[in-house]
């Protein structure tokens, strides 16, 4: 706003700074600053712009009620680094100064401001006695009773009681002059205390004039003095927390009406408790506690209303003396008889009347001569004059009759809600039609306009159907059938298949299971219930024990039938069935007769693994079968004395120790699977892929021992071969061969040797396709390196592509024409090398040509030489390739050993990158 | 001086008896060399040396304090080894008859012993089913290499040049062949007793406990050969090659000497053979190098030395 006036006034001419501008004629509300102020605190601020802050400027506000956002850590800790651990201090030498943390050191502002505001002034629980209870209390008691109140009690009472705690108000009204038991209010004289006192009195409104004061009665010192005000009582309205209505009068409780409730005043002397009184003494004088205080010393502990008390007050007293009086008999007669004989227990007095006595109104009259005539009184109220019989009620002891469940309505809720059968029944006991209602299905609780949706999806021959549909399903198959009615229990045929098939629940008891199969079975056939041919009853079984059984094969069936899906596959019943121990009953007698059966297994278990073995030498089939062959690594020692070179079994073994046969076994069986895959006949699906294995594992069988190949007693017989799986080719790669270089050196002579047959050889299974002549060529060219002659070539990208045919093919002439005589096979591999980077022109052939006639036909001749060649023909772009020093070449021998001899001495006969060896 | 065709008959003249042993000689061995002398020890714990031709006893040596189950010579004839009952191996100086060296580390008494070749490794098989390889150009007490792949007692160990053979109670013959670093167990199938391998070392005669002495081929493990007529069910009774390796002799447990031709295992004449020995026949032994000698040790406390009839 000031802004805005600002830069008008400016607009204006007007100087804000000036006197005029600033002169307030603002009388009521706040004005605006003056102009000279930079900011108005005041101005508005679009929404968006606003901030909320509190009251140090702080974006830091908590909760959505104070109208503050969430500031995350802010809120919590105050940091972003978070709570910073204290840390350890010994307190070993200021123990002193050491100060338990309060609640509040952990309190930001705001939280101690709420605590603050929290804060009471007097706390709601303390017992506060603020309208002077206690003194109103020693004052009413003074009223009540001065008679039995003696004086030397009070004053005791006084001393020893704590005084009670005073209120703030009740401590600034003693400050004012107020004392307990003073009505509140400034002091009267003592002609305005008569004139209240007369007012009391009587009923019309009397004025001062009106009290007639007889100075010479009055006492001179009496008027002298001005007296407080009378305290008026407060009138204490009890909370009502009952049901009953206004006025109800609850009758007396069990324990009033005993008369034994604790609160009740036993009437007549204290016994003084300070001294024993013998069971037999009857209470003296001296026994009576003379400083019993009276009932009112009582007051803090009654459970009852005090009005209740007053009402009953009667009554107490009654039973009071009546208890009173049955404790003297007690006394008297210690040994009392119920009427049956039975004694009564010590300290129990039998009651001399019933303890409730209800009401008893006498019978009408019965007139003479009167017939009971139900139906006058069904007809007067039944309109639909229904016979209704009277409705025999499960759980009530007798018939109601129709009176009792007409007055059945009038019960109050819970009473009614305790009835021990529904509204439905009761209208059917009271003889009501019921309301015409059908059987209501799903549709009845769908709209109209779904039901006619659900319609138009019905195809039209099932919607004739539709009435069949809408009826309830059949109630389920197991139905606990009435006792002595025999049911056959039902199961779907699919469930009884599929339990079939499943898990055998009785396989400790096989005659059991063998009964379950034959109901399963019975089950299984979709046929009607005569055709089905049932299970009979075991002979002296009863038919409550079949039927029992049949049930329990029914749920077993329900429960143990296999999962379905995907989730069936994942499981597979176990092939043999574990019976259990044997369990023999009775105590263990060891038997003579019998020789045990555990003595035995273990031989035959002793023989088990010699058992192949023994079976050859039986038939003298000495041998592979009776010998076995396993790794034994003599000692360094001992082969130094017997004077024998180390055996070189190092290399394969790991473990020195492999001396052993069962180690040497698992050497055998874990590191050459696929030797054991080929031995055992290869049966896996990739057979292909296991027999390329098998060149690497050949004579591995032999040292494997026959004798167990094949036989029960091997047990990883097999296993190997189902689960054998052809690792990735990527793995083999990894393994066998060495790096890049390796791989490619494999790839070009597969290449070559393709290639040099006129690609006639199909490509091996398996294999990628074969790749294209070009991509052969550049194979190729980026095929084996020599370190020795390899050197970067930089050629010109415009020289490359558009001249790449023709030189080919000129070069191929002159080649030709070079080579003629020799095998006639196709020179693209070695184009390929070198076409790329070919440029030719006629004098060039010429100037190699000379070139060659000049340079004596030595180790370096071929390869080189066409090098050499290249690189004039590439002229001055061309990087010039080095002549390679002798010794290098040398080293470079060996490197790319891939090749086959054969294909090598090829190669170098067609020129193709010869090396040294070629020539010696 | 042998017949063209066949063995060598066998040498079936008495030439002499030695007793001078109490109870059973268990073993008796010629010496090394030109084998002019004889070793034998018993149950009286005491080892004799004979001159066998003369029949005398040269020497006798006693320290055992079991009876001596086994002896073994050195290829130089400068001392001997034997074992026994006492759990330990008794090293020899034959000339002053005293012990070299006593080893012990076997658990169970020690049925056999056997020196290498330049006698630098000592094996002993035990009841405890262990083979155990001693050094004895070294001072260590501990074995150099313990074969515990037996199941059984060890009851005969040959150390070859490159390999050691032993046979166990648990029907196996095992060869240790330290070339190969191999082992090679054969299972006979009936307690192994006794195996002497041929002098080429490619078989070897394995005589077990089911009364039969069976060669065995060493390489493939391959019956050759089975000769069986004699008794033998529960002693040790060593059988051996004839002269040439041309037949194989066996005492048996009545006491009468087997011979078979070593190729067609037909028993040579007399067939039966008679019985030379009042008890069973423990150790047979030809003589390395004549044709014409045997030794036959037994139970009843003899030591008879054969020759052919002159």
């Amino acid at each position: 706003m000031t802004s805005r006036l600002k830069r008008k006034l400016n607009d204006l001419g007007v100087d804000t700074s000036g006197s005029k501008a600033n002169e307030s004629f603002c009388l009521i509300g706040t004005p605006l600053p003056p102009l000279e102020k930079s900011r108005d605190t005041g101005e508005f601020v679009p929404l968006w712009k606003q901030e909320v802050r509190d009251e140090k400027g702080r974006r830091r506000l908590h909760g959505a009620f104070t109208g503050g956002f969430s500031a995350g850590y802010f809120n919590t800790v105050g940091s972003k680094e978070g709570w910073t651990p204290s840390t350890f201090k010994s307190s070993r030498t200021d123990r002193a100064k050491q100060k338990a943390l309060r609640p509040e050191d952990f309190m930001d502002e705001e939280d101690k401001a709420e605590l603050r505001d929290s804060q009471t002034l007097v706390p709601q629980n303390e017992e506060v006695d603020i309208a002077g209870k206690y003194a109103g209390d020693l004052a009413s008691r003074s009223l009540e009773g001065d008679d039995e109140q003696d004086s030397v009690s009070l004053a005791l009472e006084k001393a020893l009681l704590p005084t009670p705690k005073e209120s703030p108000a009740a401590k600034l009204l003693t400050k004012m002059g107020w004392r307990p038991g003073q009505g509140i209010g400034p002091r009267l004289t003592w002609k305005q205390k008569k004139l209240r006192d007369a007012q009391a009195k009587s009923t019309r409104i009397l004025a001062l004039d009106d009290l007639k004061l007889d100075p010479d009665e009055e006492d001179e010192e009496a008027q002298k003095h001005t007296y407080p005000r009378p305290d008026t009582p407060l009138n204490v309205v009890a909370r009502k927390d009952d049901a009953h209505g206004l006025g109800y009068n609850t009758g007396p409780s069990l324990n009033v009406a005993l008369g034994n409730d604790r609160n009740s005043k036993p009437s007549g002397p204290r016994i003084s408790a300070g001294f024993g009184l013998g069971a037999l003494n009857d209470a003296d004088e001296d026994d009576i506690d003379i400083y019993d205080s009276g009932p009112s010393s009582r007051r803090g502990l009654t459970a009852y209303e005090a009005g209740d008390e007053n009402r009953y007050h009667h009554s107490i007293q009654k039973s009071a003396s009546k208890s009173q009086m049955g404790a003297s008999i007690a006394r008297n007669a210690p040994l009392q008889r119920f009427k049956n004989g039975d004694p009564v227990l010590q300290e129990f007095v039998l009651a001399d009347t019933p303890v409730t006595e209800d009401k008893w109104y006498r019978l009408e009259d019965v007139p003479s001569g009167w017939k009971p005539d139900p139906h006058r009184v069904w007809d007067k109220y039944s309109k639909e004059n229904e016979p209704a019989a009277p409705v025999p009620i499960p759980g009530n002891k007798g018939n109601l009759t129709i009176e009792q469940v007409r007055s059945l309505p009038t019960m109050n809720f819970t009473a009614q809600k305790s009835l021990p059968f529904p509204a439905a029944q009761r209208g059917q006991a009271l003889g009501e039609t019921s309301l015409p209602t059908k059987p209501r299905s799903v549709f009845d609780y769908l709209s109209q306009k779904d039901r006619e949706r659900l319609k138009n999806f019905i195809p039209p021959q099932v919607r004739s159907e539709e009435p069949a549909l809408a009826t309830p399903l059949p109630p389920p198959p197991e139905i606990s059938p009435p006792s002595g009615e025999f049911v056959y229990p039902r199961l779907d045929p699919s469930v009884a298949k599929a339990a079939l098939l499943g898990f055998k629940p009785f396989t400790s008891d096989p005659v059991k299971q063998a009964r379950y199969t034959a109901y399963l079975k019975s089950q299984s056939e979709v046929v009607s219930d005569e055709d089905r041919l049932q299970l009979k009853q075991t002979p002296g079984q009863d038919l409550e024990h079949f039927q029992n059984e049949l049930r329990e094969y029914a749920q077993a069936a329900t429960v143990f039938k296999p999962l379905s899906g995907a989730m069936a596959g994942r499981f597979t019943t176990a092939k043999a069935v574990d019976h259990g121990p044997a369990v023999i009953e009775g105590l263990h007698t060891p038997s003579q007769a019998a020789p045990s059966p555990e003595a035995e297994p273990p031989e035959t278990k002793v023989e088990e693994p010699e058992n192949a073995k023994t079976h050859a030498v039986k038939h003298g089939m000495y041998g592979i079968l009776t010998r076995e062959t396993s790794v034994w690594v003599p000692v360094k020692l001992l082969c130094k004395r017997f004077g024998v070179k180390e055996p070189e079994i190092e290399a394969r073994e790991e473990d020195p120790n492999l001396g052993s046969k069962a180690q040497a076994d698992w050497e055998q069986e874990t590191a050459f699977p696929e030797a054991e895959l080929v031995a055992s006949g290869a049966e896996g699906g990739p057979s292909a892929a296991a027999v390329s294995q098998g060149a690497g594992g050949d004579e591995r069988p032999k040292r494997r021992d026959l004798a167990n190949v094949g036989l029960g007693e091997d047990e990883t017989q097999g296993a190997d071969v189902l689960t054998y799986q052809r690792p990735e080719r990527s793995i083999f790669k990894a393994i066998f061969a060495s790096d890049e270089e390796d791989s490619d050196d494999e790839d070009e002579a597969k290449v070559e040797d393709t290639d040099l047959r006129e690609a006639s050889v199909p490509a091996p299974s398996g294999a990628p396709a074969p790749p294209s002549k070009k991509d052969v060529q550049m194979d190729v060219d980026e095929g084996p390196i020599d370190l020795a002659t390899f050197k970067p070539k930089f050629v010109p990208r415009t020289e490359r592509a558009p001249e790449d045919n023709p030189p080919t093919k000129k070069r191929k002439k002159d080649k030709e024409r070079r080579k003629s005589g020799k095998a006639l096979v196709s020179f693209d591999a070695e184009e390929g090398e070198d076409s790329p980077v070919v440029l030719k022109s006629k004098d060039k052939d010429r100037e190699r040509e000379r070139k060659k006639k000049r340079r004596p036909k030595g180790k370096d001749s071929g390869k080189d030489e066409k090098r050499q060649g290249e690189a004039d023909d590439d002229g001055d772009d061309m990087w010039v390739e080095k002549a390679v020093p002798e010794v290098v070449q040398k080293m470079s021998v060996d490197t790319p050993s891939e090749l086959p001899k054969g294909k090598t001495e090829e190669a170098g006969r067609l020129g193709k990158r010869m090396r040294a060896e070629d020539f010696m | 001086m042998a017949p063209s065709r066949g063995p060598q008959p066998l040498a079936r003249t008495l030439h002499q008896t030695l007793k001078a042993h109490k109870g059973t000689v268990n073993v008796a061995t010629y010496a090394k060399g030109t084998a002019k002398y004889l070793l034998s020890g018993g149950q009286d714990r005491t080892i004799r040396l004979w001159n066998p031709n003369v029949g005398t006893v040269i020497k006798a040596y006693s320290g055992h304090g079991y009876d001596v189950l086994s002896i073994t010579v050195s290829h130089d004839n400068s001392k001997f080894a034997s074992s026994g009952g006492d759990r330990a191996i008794f090293l020899w100086d034959v000339t002053t008859g005293n012990t070299i060296r006593r080893i012990s580390g076997h658990l169970g008494k020690i049925n056999v012993v056997d020196f290498s070749q330049e006698a630098t490794v000592l094996a002993s098989g035990s009841y405890d089913a262990t083979v155990k390889l001693w050094d004895l150009r070294a001072q260590s007490r501990q074995a150099i290499q313990s074969l515990d792949e037996a199941k059984d007692s060890i009851q005969t160990i040959h150390v070859g040049p490159t390999y050691i053979m032993t046979g166990s109670v648990d029907g196996h013959v095992r060869t240790y062949d330290l070339r190969k670093g191999e082992l090679r167990s054969d299972f006979i199938g009936h307690p192994v007793t006794a195996v002497v391998p041929t002098n080429d070392h490619q078989s070897y005669l394995a005589t077990t406990l089911d009364s039969h002495v069976r060669l065995m081929d060493g390489s493939t493990g391959k019956l050759l050969n089975d000769f069986q007529g004699h008794v033998n069910a529960s002693y040790r009774c060593r059988a051996c090659f004839g002269f040439n390796e041309a037949s194989v002799v066996c005492g048996d447990e009545n006491g009468a000497v087997w011979a078979w031709d070593l190729l067609d295992a037909t028993v040579l004449q007399p067939n039966p053979p008679p019985r030379v020995h009042d008890k069973v026949i423990t150790w047979t032994e030809h003589h390395p190098a004549e044709g014409g000698e045997m030794i036959t040790a037994s139970a009843d406390g003899t030591i008879k030395v054969w020759s052919l009839p002159k």
